[in-house]
């Protein structure tokens, strides 16, 4: 009889299980445990990480690590993955030739078209008789906006045709309500100075609830302005930069104009066993992903020297070749996920410091490593706790051994075992070798895709976002759930909370999200991610391990890691498999631990039936 | 331009009694609450001097930028900050109230709440100054529209206690004194004076 342990050390988690070896060979589990991973996974900084685990499942089991005969270390999973996103396009403003922005609260509403004139400019001119045409006033914030209304009322009493306004300061509706008739205002424009006077500029307030038309529209641009069908054509970038917007202002300057113009990212060279193919990164994840598939089996990717995409390929190369303490060279990438993402970028060149939605393509890039490194992990880890240590077969044949512990699950059966930073999975079939692999991309890219989609500031707001449920703060006394469910509190919640999102974690505590973002768009970010990364490799990945590479050839998937503990990542597998007509399931290893823990008690199964065999 | 700035504009205003206060019904108003002493009853102006009249002017400008009507109401039973802003909350259509001292310490509170936990309180009245003020109205206007400001972002001055505390003590004990315990808040109309 004896006691060993397996432990599964992952990229952001390290799992244990305790077991006692009965002398006919069988296992009897004590105890499991789990924490935070230390280090990046697979080096010796994940022994703190492991020593705390070991600590608190022998306790747990009522022993000491003392009494422990055996440890199993999970052999290295061979990859290490990194995320990283790079901006594809951008807009360029210049002359300050239009100002687009959501400001709170712009003052009155409609159209007006005028030449741009300082408030400065007005009121002097009121003495001489004004301009004696339609003019668009600029109100610098030292004006307080009772004098600006004043100084707007007497212009136009004497007849100046004064047609809206660009105002520095949040003054635009009390300015408005100043005047005998509304006009159109747009306030909030941080650099006002930078508006150039003296040109004709157009005003547009839409409505609450709604958009600027007139100037989201080319040819309402070009009535506007009386342009020729050839300067229609340069003021589309314009009006495309302002689809959506409560208000905005367009300036005609003799060489003003907006550009919305692709970065040149580089490009990737995938180095395949059979054939190199490159693909330019602007041209989308679509593009990439196919290039790649086409090169499969994959030994090396390479990005453009000098540009944005060589820099992120070459900055995981460097960290792993650091980490690993292997030559540069050897440091080969096996897998790559290119996924596109919309992103708020500040416009350059802006005067309300507005912000675009600008494409971006996000990678997540996966090194092989070796075993050697886990044997030092293992080395040192058995130098620190006085017990025998040993790897203990590949992660995910022993993952499958794991699931194989789910009560009514059978061979042949394919897992799909997702964790922070890779998807992986296998096959396992009634006397066939279990096939395995490896795919970038897993929970921190998602992460970073809500991060940077909803323009978060903090990577742990995201990285909450991606695994708790959302509710909206209707009152102080009660909540709705994103699933339209209402629920009650006999207590006023925090003031913090009035009117947010929030974050419903599973002991019912609520988060608020500071963000200007809706419940609505928050869910979609969410979901879209999670369907672009985490369902798109689980797909991948079922591919790979597939006989002939088709789906339809797989019965039973098990999934575990987790990708099982996800509150919505299971349904939306199910939703997207069904339709291959494959049963697809979260596992409950040993019947009770749910989808983690499976690598752990493989480990521990795969050392009885060696043991086994050895007999 | 000398007369361009927000200070400059208002010094003084009457303000005026209209019977009692009553409760709200309208959604989009916002009551500012008065302390006993604000105002036309001791020295109109706040420890560090802004005219009481320039900070109304502030927060109805804030209330109506968001487009949102402010209601001026005074709280006769009470010189504590949380009890004035608590009652005016009660009385608010919207359940948003902005309570303010006469030495210029505000808050912004919600019926709902309980009286000593307002939605945001501003402690140190020494570093509010008016576009603070005018902050301040915007948020409660926001959160009277059931939508969520950030917080007004404060100044933490360590040196405002050493040199404020014991004025603003001197200034609380005597609002403290114009305090009638058994009044019912009272509904003002504000005017302001050039």
């Amino acid at each position: 009889m004896s006691i060993i342990v397996g432990i599964d050390i992952g990229n952001s988690t390290t799992e244990t299980a305790v077991a006692r070896i009965e002398d006919d060979g069988s296992p009897e589990f004590l105890s499991s445990g789990t924490t935070m991973t230390t280090g990046i996974k697979g080096t010796v900084e994940n022994i703190p990480g492991i020593v705390h685990v070991l600590e608190e499942a022998t306790d747990s089991a009522g022993i000491a690590i003392e009494d422990l005969d055996l440890v199993l270390l999970n052999e290295a999973t061979p990859v290490i993955g990194d995320v990283a996103m790079e901006t594809v396009t951008e807009t360029i403003v210049t002359e300050s030739s239009m100002v687009g922005h959501n400001p709170g609260s712009p003052g009155g509403k409609g159209i007006g078209v005028g030449k741009t004139i300082h408030i400065r400019d007005l009121e002097d001119g009121e003495r001489n008789g004004g301009p004696d045409e339609p003019v668009i006033v600029v109100v610098p914030r030292e004006y307080d906006f009772e004098v600006a209304a004043g100084i707007i009322r007497e212009a136009v009493e004497a007849g100046v045709e004064v047609q809206g306004g660009i105002i520095q300061g949040d003054d635009g509706v009390l300015i408005s309500n100043r005047l005998p008739d509304p006009l159109p205002f747009v306030d909030e424009v941080a650099h006002v100075d930078k508006v150039p006077l003296d040109m004709l500029a157009a005003v547009e307030v839409a409505p609450k609830g709604h958009a600027v038309r007139q100037l989201s529209n080319p040819y309402g641009i070009a009535t506007l302005f009386s342009l020729s069908p050839e300067e229609t054509g340069h003021v589309i970038p314009i009006a495309k930069a302002l689809v959506g917007l409560r208000s905005a202002v367009v300036i005609r300057t003799p060489a003003g104009d907006v550009q919305s113009k692709q970065i040149p990212a580089g490009s990737i060279k995938f180095m395949g066993e059979h054939q190199n193919l490159t693909v330019e990164l602007e041209r989308g994840a679509e593009a990439i992903m196919d290039t790649l598939a086409h090169v499969q089996p994959l030994s090396d990717v390479q990005g453009e020297a000098g540009t944005n995409v060589g820099g992120m390929i070459e900055n995981v190369r460097q960290t792993m070749a650091d980490v690993t303490e292997k030559p540069l060279a050897d440091v080969n990438i096996h897998d790559v996920l290119a996924v596109d993402c919309l992103v708020p970028q500040q416009v350059v060149g802006g005067i309300a410091d507005e912000f675009s939605i600008e494409t971006a393509t996000g990678l997540a890039i996966m090194v092989d490593t070796d075993r050697l490194l886990m044997e030092r992990v293992a080395e040192t880890l058995a130098e620190k706790i006085g017990v025998r240590v040993e790897l203990g077969g590949v992660e995910a044949n022993t993952a499958i051994l794991g699931a194989l512990t789910t009560p009514g699950i059978d061979v042949p059966v394919a897992i799909i075992d997702g964790g922070a930073g890779s998807t992986d999975g296998a096959e396992l079939q009634k006397g066939k070798v279990v096939e395995h692999v490896h795919l970038a991309g897993a929970g921190n890219m998602v992460t970073l895709l809500i991060k940077n989609e909803l323009g978060l500031e903090r990577f742990d707001v995201a990285e909450q976002i991606k695994i708790y449920p959302l509710a909206k703060v209707e009152s102080l006394f009660h909540i709705r759930h994103e699933d339209n469910g209402v629920q009650f509190f006999e207590e006023p919640l925090d003031p913090s909370l009035f009117a947010r999102v929030v974050l419903v974690t599973d002991d019912g505590d609520l988060i608020p999200i500071e963000s200007k973002h809706n419940l609505d768009r928050i869910k979609t970010v969410r979901q879209e991610a999670k369907r672009k990364v985490l369902l798109r490799n689980s797909i991948r990945v079922l591919e790979r391990i597939s006989p002939s590479g088709n789906i339809r050839f797989l019965d039973f998937v098990a999934i575990v890691g987790r990708f099982g503990l996800d509150f919505e990542l299971p349904q939306m597998l199910m939703n997207e498999l069904s339709n291959y007509g494959i049963v697809v399931g979260v596992a409950n290893v040993r019947g009770e631990l749910g989808p983690t823990n499976a690598v752990a008690t493989g480990l521990i199964i795969n050392y009885c039936q060696r043991q086994g065999e050895a007999k | 331009m000398s007369e361009n700035t927000a200070t400059q504009v208002v010094q003084e205003m009457e303000l005026k009694e209209v019977g009692e206060a009553k409760t709200g019904s309208s959604p989009d108003e916002v009551v500012i609450a008065l302390s006993p002493a604000f105002g036309d009853q001791m020295h109109r102006q706040t420890l560090t001097k802004i005219p009481h009249a320039a900070i109304l002017r502030e927060l109805f400008a804030g209330i109506e930028e968001e487009e949102v009507k402010a209601r001026v109401i005074r709280v006769w039973r009470s010189s504590d900050l949380a009890a004035i802003g608590f009652d005016a909350a009660k009385l608010s259509g919207s359940g948003i109230s902005i309570a303010i001292q006469s030495r210029g310490t505000t808050l912004i509170h919600q019926r709902d709440l309980v009286p000593l936990a307002p939605m945001e309180l501003f402690p140190q009245a020494p570093s509010i100054d008016l576009s603070t003020y005018r902050h301040i109205a915007r948020n409660a206007a926001q959160y009277a529209k059931g939508d969520h400001p950030s917080p007004v972002p404060q100044v933490n001055d360590p040196m405002a206690r050493p040199k404020w505390q014991a004025i603003a003590s001197v200034f609380h004990i005597r609002e403290t004194e114009f305090v009638k315990p058994d009044e019912k808040p009272v509904e003002l109309e504000v005017n302001f004076k050039k």
